[in-house]
């Protein structure tokens, strides 16, 4: 896939490019969505946006630098079952020079399934050690984290697992 | 008929003894990170590292009682929230080493959480913290877990209680400056 130009949503709008259907392998003796899945959807509707940011796949192969999961918090909402359709709105909650934390509502037919949290670090893959944002690729990671600036944040954000809010 | 998720150890009853001396932490599971689980680069896909502790919950829920059969009377435990950190890259044929620890626990709550070690090495690869609640899965809502679970989680909690609570415990994400 190319490379495409900051911020594809609207600004001051999550970023909604993921939408796929349930597959039957996602699912577990009960047929519902397995727990592990529910990471499945996450972290590709995370990829749609690390693409977006040109931090994708083909940076990690043209760059020899990549985005680690450092974190990942997953908040199960409802089940799910097979032949629903997952989608997602993801907010920039905020950004560093290396680090990226995005937040997801994942929802299955429309109703909110879970939501999940993602703290990533870029990552010189040759040197493998953490490393600066190019600044062509902060320069989007700034335009997105301005257009997310005013976006509400969920009311467990910034909660350790089992607080409510 | 499509492949469905399992765990290595479906369909074998659970078998609770009141005699056993309890592990602290439990080490009820280890496994090798098999080639389906790697991304194009080798690594350990970050969903799998879900599997991988999923299969290590299934492990203590049989240890503790929770079967095909207790399911089958309408109750199950059901994940509510997972916190995974990630310390180090998987790679493939890498022996895994899972540990579990009881934090807490109320009548239809557990707190629970795993390590993910290397085999041999025994470096930290991945932790998950995670909640669980026990439910009542026809009437889709929480319910208080039965007497002898109760008192199995109170048996398991007496050991682990001398266990340090790991420093990444109840704390939350964010970029720290």
């Amino acid at each position: 896939m190319g490379e495409r130009e900051p911020a594809t949503d609207l600004p001051g709008t999550p970023f909604t490019a993921y939408r796929e259907l349930v597959r039957p392998e996602w699912l577990d003796y009960n047929d519902h969505l397995n727990d592990a899945s529910y990471a499945i959807a996450l972290t590709t509707a995370h990829e749609l946006v690390l693409e977006s940011l040109g931090l994708s796949a083909e940076y990690r192969a043209s760059h020899g630098a990549s985005m680690f999961t450092v974190e990942m918090h997953l908040r199960y909402v409802a089940e799910v079952a097979g032949g629903q359709t997952l989608t997602a709105a993801t907010t920039l909650v905020e950004a560093d020079h290396k680090r990226l934390r995005l937040h997801s509502e994942l929802y299955a037919d429309g109703v909110l399934a879970a939501t999940g949290e993602c703290l990533y670090v870029h990552v010189d893959t040759v040197g493998g050690r953490t490393a600066p944002f190019p600044a062509d690729r902060q320069a989007r990671v700034d335009a997105m984290r301005a257009a997310h600036a005013g976006l509400p944040r969920p009311a467990h954000l910034g909660l350790g697992a089992g607080a409510r809010p | 008929m499509n492949e469905r998720i399992t765990t290595p150890y479906e369909g074998r009853p659970a078998v609770w003894d009141e005699t056993a001396e309890i592990e602290a932490p439990l080490r009820l599971h280890r496994s090798t990170a098999p080639p389906e689980w790697m991304d194009y680069n080798d690594h350990m896909s970050e969903s799998c590292f879900l599997l991988a502790f999923g299969d290590n919950a299934d492990a203590f829920f049989r240890f503790l009682g929770v079967d095909e059969a207790y399911r089958a009377g309408g109750h199950s435990l059901y994940t509510s929230e997972t916190h995974l950190h990630h310390r180090h890259e998987v790679a493939l044929g890498d022996p895994l080493e899972m540990s579990l620890q009881l934090l807490d626990h109320d009548r239809r709550r557990l707190h629970i959480f795993h390590e993910m070690r290397k085999g041999g090495s025994g470096v930290l690869l991945a932790s998950a913290e995670q909640l669980l609640v026990h439910v009542d899965t026809r009437a889709g809502r929480s319910a208080d877990l039965p007497t002898h679970l109760l008192e199995r989680l109170d048996a398991i909690a007496a050991t682990h209680a001398a266990l340090p609570t790991p420093d990444v415990v109840g704390r939350p994400m964010g970029i720290r400056h």
